[in-house]
């Protein structure tokens, strides 16, 4: 008895071929069908608008760049109306509600709404519904099953966001291209290169990790939306610009496309001074000083005080450096996530 | 060949046991009525021979001796949960396509036959169909895998009198056509007469009643309700005791 128990299940698992991961994709696209059409005709409006806008934007900055000579008042003047028109927010005073600037806000929040969308359902739809009984004791087993589903919509997920980056890079070209606004400015970086992506797919990964979590699918979304957002900002705010040391720079005008850091002042020995003690200094200067239009007066006179007034940034050439960096563990982040939704899965006892 | 054996075998959510001790070892060939009260541990025990829940305390085979939720046990064994859950949303072809998908086995002029007969349209969404219909797709479902041993929690408890016919006359057919194992739980006696040949009684996550029904007819000298329901009260008895 012994004997045959030991030999007879070798030749049955050599035997034995699992259910083709082909097969297995077909599930995830039929039953996510309906998420994932709505998915695109959300994307599909947004392209058609930055489509129209961005061929407006274009064909507007053709002219700019093309005015000859650029310092001239006419060029000046029309280089300011095609900020105040399309960037928006600038110079006027109004901020235009189709403005470059507000739609990239608006934007930023596309990740996590299509993230939340797609990925909470995945798995906390079945544990609601109770169909996670019928899946899990078909012949493919629950490990292959939840593997197709996660890995091939994210990857799915990931490969439409970053289609539409360049569309949106399209769009957003006439602001970037002399650096009048930055690449690294929170409100571009993570719609530009491949952060966008990462960025979905990350809210693809938490969603369905809080959704094995949770196995419930609004308390999963609205997990995600603090988890994500509270990342998003962290990143932006804090995070990103310890990617590599700042540079610095004495200069009133960094050069162009760098984001600003932030500025300060360093004493005759080198010590930083607070931002209290830069604005008692600062009020001793001379009334003719203070109230100078040339913003250079004041820093001649502190330098005539020994001070030394330092603007901190990060140039615009590390773009892509900064890309990679946050694509990099924001994809291990998202790789991590579904690996432990996918051993939440396998240990769940019904 | 026992198509269900267990030793020892236990699980216990939190602090409560909802099963204890079960021994048992269920033979090929018969269909199998598991009856007990609500809460005996029919639903734990089932879960734990088709893989879905992994047991706290001792172990069970299947089909012979493979571990329950193995990728053989799972190629070789149907379940249909409580309340047959299938995705309410997808068309009944999209359904058998989904199932199909999932399984190494699959009969699919045979689910197309089955539903067919029974007249159930295929463009018709799932979460459309009547209690009936749905449990029989479920079926349906489960007997194009061509299993060696069909699982059915609760078959009959949400269903009407007529459909509850229906569907045990199915589960016969299919009995007398291919000799497939079968294995039903239940908290309702008096349908089961009609199609289990052996059974066993599961009375607060205990065994107290197993065997062949003409045996235990003979034995006992009264019609299989009343043995079930003996069953039961003895177990209250040394409960409450």
């Amino acid at each position: 008895m012994t004997a045959t128990t030991i030999t007879a299940p070798a030749p049955r698992a050599a035997r034995r071929r699992p259910v083709a991961w082909t097969r297995l994709a077909w599930v995830t696209m039929r039953q996510h069908r309906p998420a994932l059409i709505g998915a695109a005709v959300f994307l599909g409006l947004v392209s058609l608008y930055l489509l129209i806008m961005g061929l407006q934007i274009n064909h507007a900055y053709a002219q700019v760049a093309s005015c000859h000579p650029a310092s001239s008042g006419a060029c000046q003047q029309l280089a300011r109306a095609f900020t105040q028109e399309y960037w928006g927010g600038g110079g006027g005073g109004a901020v235009s509600a189709g403005g470059a600037q507000t739609v990239s806000s608006l934007m930023l929040v596309v990740p996590v709404m299509l993230g939340i969308f797609l990925g909470a359902p995945v798995l906390a739809r079945e544990f609601e519904t109770g169909t996670f009984r019928f899946a899990w004791t078909q012949g493919c087993g629950r490990s292959r099953w939840a593997v197709s589903k996660l890995v091939l919509l994210a990857v799915v997920v990931t490969a439409v966001t970053w289609a539409f980056t360049e569309l949106f890079t399209w769009y957003y070209h006439a602001f970037l291209v002399d650096g009048q606004v930055s690449r690294l400015l929170p409100l571009a970086f993570g719609l530009l290169g491949v952060a966008f992506a990462a960025w979905t797919l990350a809210a693809f990964a938490i969603a369905a990790f809080f959704g094995a979590l949770i196995r419930r699918t609004l308390p999963a979304m609205a997990t995600t939306l603090v988890t994500w957002t509270v990342l998003a900002i962290g990143t932006a705010t804090w995070l990103r610009q310890h990617y590599q040391a700042p540079l610095k720079t004495t200069a009133l005008n960094p050069p162009a496309g760098a984001w600003i850091i932030g500025n300060y002042a360093t004493g005759p020995n080198g010590q930083v001074l607070s931002q209290r003690a830069f604005n008692q200094l600062a009020q001793q200067a001379p009334a003719s000083v203070q109230n100078s239009p040339n913003p250079s007066a004041l820093q001649n006179w502190l330098a005539q005080q020994h001070y030394t007034q330092w603007t901190s940034y990060e140039p615009a050439s590390r773009f892509w450096h900064f890309q990679v960096i946050e694509a990099g563990w924001l994809v291990a982040l998202s790789a991590i996530l579904i690996a432990a939704s996918v051993w939440l899965v396998r240990r769940r006892a019904a | 060949m026992n198509i269900i054996e267990s030793a020892g075998l236990g699980k216990r959510y939190r602090r409560t046991w909802a099963l204890r001790d079960c021994t048992l070892g269920i033979p090929a060939g018969h269909v199998v009525a598991l009856v007990g009260p609500n809460g005996a541990g029919k639903t734990t025990l089932l879960n734990m021979a088709v893989g879905l829940a992994v047991p706290t305390a001792g172990t069970v085979t299947v089909l012979g001796g493979l571990p329950a939720g193995s990728p053989d046990a799972l190629d070789r064994i149907a379940f249909v949960a409580q309340d047959a859950p299938l995705y309410k949303n997808l068309p009944v072809a999209d359904m058998l396509h989904v199932a199909r998908n999932l399984n190494r086995r699959w009969d699919h002029q045979r689910a197309q036959a089955r539903l067919a007969e029974l007249g159930i349209p295929l463009n018709k969404k799932v979460g459309h169909l009547s209690g009936g219909q749905k449990a029989q797709l479920a079926l349906t479902v489960a007997l194009a895998r061509r299993p060696d041993l069909l699982v059915l929690d609760e078959p009959l408890a949400s269903l009407d009198p007529l459909a509850r016919h229906d569907f045990i006359q199915s589960v016969m057919e299919t009995v007398a056509a291919e000799g497939v194992s079968v294995v039903l739980s239940s908290h309702v006696v008096a349908e089961l007469e009609r199609m289990a040949n052996y059974l066993i009684v599961l009375s607060f996550g205990q065994v107290q009643v197993a065997g062949e029904v003409d045996d235990l007819v003979a034995e006992y000298g009264a019609s299989l309700e009343k043995i079930v329901l003996a069953a039961m009260r003895e177990s209250g008895r040394e409960v409450a005791a």
